[in-house]
């Protein structure tokens, strides 16, 4: 589980993240939603500390990253598997070398064990064949699954993805999202998913963070969202026609 | 007060970057694989530049040195301390800061942009010290070995001239590379030359290292690299030529 409690964040004299508070379970797809520029991005580096807060906490499972010294947090980084907006894949690697990459740096493990590994976690996201393949000759969708096995190669405890189907067709985006949502079950992992595709939150959004401009304006589950007593939120949601017309058909 | 500033960043970075890698294994691969890539990728473009200044140099110093009142063996003596003190060392560490550091630079600088690095830190990895420590160690240490085929190719270009052409004699040429030779002068190119490897080297990954933006900025970062490597061997050189020969 992780908690936030009033998070802050500033660039420069502008705030960017204001007060937020939130929690986000275990074993569940825990989503941030918003408006492109609200802030999503920067409150998921902040939890994972690639930016410091200026105030507030962030409590994994009871521990306080802001009061983390280098060491510490070295610690629980290994605990972390984050799937980045464009994969992040090591170009200069196979596909199965950037499996292995995590296993090679921390697990202590012979050879044998960890190639044994990346090619569980590679069938896990159904890309055995593309072990020996360099990034630059698989596709966007096949890049963002391997990611995932990059991500869940060290049996992360949480895991974070930060849009993780943006540039992908709507097939192919179900597909991922059915992946990260599986897994989170399967391993009990705190996952957190940044988006703002409206077809995942209905299909994968257990607990929706909603973030307008920097601040929470609302938090609660997918059969709630279209009852949400928030403004903001139904804007959001009902800014795509298919979504209005699927409330007129609930009603 | 922005100098103060970048020297701390560099320095901030150095010292991150010369930690105790997280895995010696993957440490050891990298490094083997720099030393190949800067080492054996540089050795034809060094090889054919020694031969060329090294024979140009040569006919410069038969035109310079054509009179009876100097010996015969001056044109291959200088051709030798010209090569040996400054061009061997100094100069070919100017070409490879344009060949080495942007390419440092630019591979750094893109994983940067593509947010590969971070993927390293969030994993907990010291991305400073894997990527650039390992191209810092390797470059040190193939730059003294491409300095000394640098002078044996550069001497052998003037020996080619004498041969080819005739505008000096042999026994002369040969009997001037040898003439009151010092084996310091071979000492010293390598102390600079390990010197400027690693202000190449470290400078050109410091530029990679912290590019912000996209492709463009990688370009600019590769530039900036290059050019601010090249104005700091330069002023090395006068450095450690005043500490070690005067
Ligand atoms: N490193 C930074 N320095 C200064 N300002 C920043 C920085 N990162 C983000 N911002 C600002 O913070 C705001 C929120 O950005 P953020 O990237 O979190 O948006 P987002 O919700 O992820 O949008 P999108 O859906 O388009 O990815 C933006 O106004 C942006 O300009
Ligand atoms: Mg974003």
């Amino acid at each position: 589980m992780i908690e936030v409690q009033n998070i802050s964040k500033s660039f420069n004299g502008v705030e960017v993240l204001h007060n937020i508070s939130a929690v986000f379970e275990s074993g569940k797809t825990n989503l941030i939603i918003g408006q492109s520029g609200s802030g999503k991005t920067v409150l998921m580096k902040s939890i994972i500390a690639l930016h410091r807060v200026d105030s507030g906490q962030i409590l994994y499972d009871g521990r306080n990253v802001p009061d983390m010294r280098r060491k510490e947090l070295k610690k629980l980084r290994r605990e972390i598997g984050m799937l980045f907006q464009g994969s992040a894949l090591f170009d200069s690697l196979t596909v199965g070398e950037n499996v292995m990459y995590p296993l090679e740096m921390f697990s202590g493990k012979e050879k044998d064990e960890i190639i044994e590994r990346a090619k569980f976690c590679l069938e896990r996201v159904e890309l055995t064949r593309a072990f020996d393949l360099y990034p630059s000759e698989i596709s966007g969708g096949m890049q963002k699954r391997a990611a995932i096995a990059r991500a869940i190669a060290l049996n992360p405890k949480y895991l974070f993805c930060d849009e993780p189907n943006s540039g992908l067709d709507p097939k192919t985006s179900l597909v991922i999202d059915q992946l990260i949502s599986e897994i989170t079950r399967e391993f009990n992992i705190t996952t957190i998913v940044n988006t703002h595709d409206m077809n995942s939150v209905m299909e994968i959004g257990e607990n929706i963070v909603f973030i307008y401009k920097g601040n929470k304006a609302w938090q609660g589950s997918k059969e709630q969202i279209y009852d949400a007593d928030c403004q903001e939120l139904n804007d959001f949601v009902f800014a795509s026609d298919l979504f209005k017309k699927v409330k007129a058909v609930c009603k | 007060m922005k100098f103060i500033q970048l020297v701390g960043k560099y320095g901030y970075l150095i010292y991150k970057t010369f930690a105790k890698p997280d895995s010696w294994r993957m440490f050891f691969r990298q490094y083997i694989r720099e030393m190949e890539k800067q080492g054996i990728g540089s050795l034809a473009i060094t090889i054919i530049i020694s031969i060329f200044i090294g024979s140009a140099i040569t006919m410069q110093m038969v035109l310079n040195t054509d009179s009876p009142l100097l010996p015969k063996y001056v044109t291959g003596l200088t051709t030798r301390e010209t090569i040996l003190l400054e061009f061997s060392s100094t100069i070919l560490c100017l070409i490879l800061a344009g060949k080495v550091g942007s390419n440092i630079a630019s591979e750094i600088g893109t994983m940067r942009i593509t947010e590969q690095i971070d993927a390293m830190d969030i994993m907990g990895v010291n991305s400073a010290n894997y990527l650039i420590l390992p191209r810092i160690t390797a470059f040190v240490t193939v730059v003294p070995f491409l300095v000394m085929f640098s002078m044996f190719f550069g001497i052998l270009g003037g020996y080619l001239v004498a041969s080819m052409t005739g505008i000096i004699a042999v026994d002369d040429y040969v009997y001037g590379i040898q003439y009151t030779f010092k084996p310091f002068y071979i000492v010293y190119s390598l102390v600079k030359s390990v010197i400027f490897a690693y202000i190449i080297s470290s400078v050109s990954a410091f530029y990679g290292y912290y590019v912000k933006g996209g492709a463009l900025e990688v370009g600019k970062a590769s530039t900036d690299a290059v050019v601010k490597s090249s104005i700091l061997v330069l002023l090395f050189n006068v450095i450690l030529t005043d500490l070690l020969l005067m």
